[in-house]
């Protein structure tokens, strides 16, 4: 998928809003002696998708668990809709959905008693209950297999259930933490139409993930985070503009070295082509376009290429973002 | 959320995952259901106590039935009866060692008899079986001698002695008085039933820490705590269904004795408040373990010493008063000596609830202290589960 694709999927993702309804502030943990965060702050807004990027063991689970009262932190806080989520379990259940990294699911029991015994822990009940599970099972793509056992289920078939598992209380903030691992690419389109169509509708999105693409085609803002702190923030416009490398790139038919160009450009070999990095951008396609009409070249491809997050990550945390 | 509905729906969940566990039935029910079996099989012919006397009645008269008969009448006796063709094969199997004595009535035998000759009774013996044939030719010696008073009475009565003169004058100088106790000694089902019921209940303990781990590092544990549960609730949700498995595994295990073996279960009321204690300890002990051991494997080891420990210390294999002194003594401090003593006071000595209130304490005791243990290192396994 072309970046220029990505960027136009993420723009249609619901983009109105304005006020906060989560603030993290200086949260900080230690296990031991080990830190796991160190200070990490941010601040989501109502309807915004927001990205946690970082690779494993970066603190981005440990961020999670203490949003949602799992853990507690040593420092600092986390406000949801102003209220400290360390202090008030009932607002964490009431308005967080929360999907954990792990497939947390009874393998034995089918995917309705699942959803059953996940939505009577949030408080539901009965015939709403009941019509709520139906909903999930159906948003999920599942309706047809809700009462076979999660056992029988393919790992992208239990990841949508473990999804469903935390929208039965129709939460205000969905948290999910790399709810793609290890799946075919089919159910992870499934779980980015469900996660899309949660925002549309209103839902607060955290995504964490260490997958950089999956950033870009769901988050309208992001949080670089690594080795327990954030090292940028803010719509993923707004750093890929801040940090982002500018380029063009070039590939003509027959030529096997590079144009010689001014020497504040640096040339990179990239295919059959080269990637110009430049930040005079317009006045170097200019420059191009003239040598190949004097040199009469053959241009296969001459674009500007929009800066990637991978650049922005390696840029901010100073090396490639790893498994 | 109301407590009642937070918890049931944990215990509906468990108890569905417990019926779809095939482990679980293996473990609680059909191996000490194998064992009852088994040990019973072997064990119950050894309780039938009664002395058999193989006979070949050649003479088949009325004289050889009534002598017969007299062996019968006496408690504890059986006669075995083989025709007159087999009696080469009866001899052949004393040879073989298979059999320990024969005794044949020869034909002439009330004829003899209505003669005033001397009747021959043969008794084939094993001569190595010396201390079991003993008692079935001290049987016949005294069945002889009742003929023989007979006929001295009858001697006593035609010299001129009245018949009370004649009894008197035969009465033994010295007489035995019975007098019936009770005693520990039971017969092997009311050991091996209650006895293997009580060892597989404690194999509770191995289900309990297999859930609990399941649930923790599966993430379950923490994904359950962000919702609105309370943790003590699901504490008590998880334990609850391990109490009712008890509870139905004694009931099973009971049942299949009473129907399988005519055991006797006394005073029902008094064996179900034996069963909720035993129950109600089984599981403290193991929800105490499950917060205290550091894995699953760990927790299997503990289970088992703990199970084959109390089982042999506390008299669930052989009767505790069988074993030795200190041995009987240090069973005192396993809850599988408490729970087997109530259940054979029921059983055997037919005790009421107000007679077994000692084990019923011990064995709640052994429970709170599991049930304490199990809270104070609760928020530490939460805290585990967290990370």
């Amino acid at each position: 998928m072309k970046v220029t694709e990505k960027m136009s999927q993420r723009d249609t993702l619901n983009s109105h809003h304005s006020e906060v309804l989560l603030e993290v502030n200086r949260l900080t943990k230690m296990y031991g002696k080990v830190q796991a965060l160190k200070d990490v702050s941010f601040s989501v807004k109502n309807g915004s998708s927001y990205g946690l990027l970082g690779p494993n063991g970066a603190g981005k689970s440990t961020t999670m668990k203490i949003l949602t009262g799992v853990i507690k932190a040593n420092k600092g806080s986390a406000k949801l809709l102003g209220k400290d989520v360390s202090k008030d379990q009932a607002i964490v259940s009431k308005y967080i959905g929360y999907v954990p990294q792990e497939i947390t699911l009874y393998e034995q029991l089918s995917a309705y008693d699942n959803l059953i015994f996940f939505g009577q822990m949030y408080g539901m009940q009965g015939n709403a209950l009941k019509k709520r599970v139906e909903e999930v099972l159906i948003q999920t793509g599942l309706a047809d297999r809700g009462k076979d056992a999660i056992k029988t289920f393919s790992g992208g078939m239990k990841r949508r259930i473990n999804i469903g598992a935390a929208l039965l209380h129709r939460p205000k903030l969905l948290i999910l933490d790399e709810p793609t691992v290890g799946i075919d690419p089919q159910s992870r389109n499934h779980i980015f139409d469900m996660i899309r169509d949660l925002n549309r509708q209103g839902t607060t999105i955290i995504y964490s993930t260490h997958y950089m693409e999956e950033v870009e085609v769901l988050c309208d803002e992001i949080a670089i985070i690594d080795e327990g702190s954030v090292k940028a923030q803010g719509p993923l416009g707004a750093l890929l503009e801040e940090f982002g490398k500018k380029a063009i790139y070039l590939e003509v038919a027959n030529m096997d070295i590079p144009p010689e160009l001014s020497e504040d450009i640096k040339v990179v070999k990239e295919g059959s082509g080269w990637i110009l990095e430049t930040e005079k951008v317009a006045e170097t396609m200019k420059v191009l376009l003239n040598l190949a009409a004097a040199n009469h070249w053959e241009v296969k491809q001459l674009e500007i290429v929009r800066p990637s997050l991978e650049n922005v990550f390696l840029r901010v945390t100073g090396t490639a973002l790893r498994d | 959320m109301k407590v009642g509905e937070s918890v049931k729906a944990i215990i509906i969940k468990e108890l569905k995952i417990m019926v779809k566990e095939k482990a679980n039935f293996f473990f609680l029910l059909l191996m000490p259901l194998i064992f009852i079996v088994m040990f019973g099989s072997i064990f119950n012919n050894t309780d039938d106590a009664s002395l058999t006397f193989h006979v070949v009645d050649q003479d088949q008269s009325t004289a050889s039935k009534a002598f017969l008969k007299q062996i019968t009448a006496l408690p504890g006796m059986k006669v075995e009866k083989d025709s007159e063709a087999n009696l080469q094969q009866q001899v052949h199997k004393i040879e073989q060692g298979q059999q320990d004595s024969l005794i044949v009535v020869p034909k002439d035998f009330e004829a003899d008899l209505n003669a005033g000759q001397q009747a021959a009774i043969k008794l084939y013996q094993d001569p190595t079986q010396a201390s079991s044939v003993a008692p079935i030719e001290s049987v016949l010696n005294n069945i002889t001698n009742q003929y023989r008073e007979q006929k001295l009475q009858q001697t006593l009565v035609k010299m001129g002695q009245t018949q009370a003169e004649a009894t008197q004058a035969l009465k033994a100088p010295i007489q035995i008085k019975d007098v019936n106790t009770t005693s520990d000694n039971v017969d092997y089902i009311s050991q091996v039933v209650p006895g293997m019921t009580v060892m597989f209940v404690f194999y509770i303990m191995i289900s309990m820490v297999r859930r609990f781990f399941k649930e923790k590092e599966s993430g379950l544990i923490s994904r359950i705590r962000s919702t609105s549960i309370k943790p003590y609730y699901y504490l008590i949700g998880m334990w609850i269904p391990f109490v009712l498995t008890v509870i139905a595994q004694c009931i099973v295990l009971f049942a299949f004795g009473h129907w399988m073996y005519d055991l006797k279960l006394g005073d029902l009321t008094a064996m179900a408040l034996i069963i909720i204690c035993i129950s109600l300890c089984g599981t403290g002990i193991g929800l105490a373990l499950s917060f205290l051991v550091s894995g699953e494997t760990v927790g299997m080891v503990v289970t088992q010493v703990i199970a084959l420990a109390g089982a042999m210390l506390g008299g669930l294999w052989v009767p505790s008063y069988l074993m030795p002194d200190f041995v009987q003594k240090l069973g005192h401090f396993f809850p599988q000596f408490w729970a087997q003593k109530a259940l054979q006071d029921i059983i055997v000595h037919h005790a009421h609830v107000g007679d077994i209130w000692k084990s019923l304490g011990v064995l709640l005791i052994f429970a709170v202290l599991g049930f304490i243990v199990a809270i104070i290192r609760f928020p530490r396994f939460l805290r585990s589960a967290a990370n």
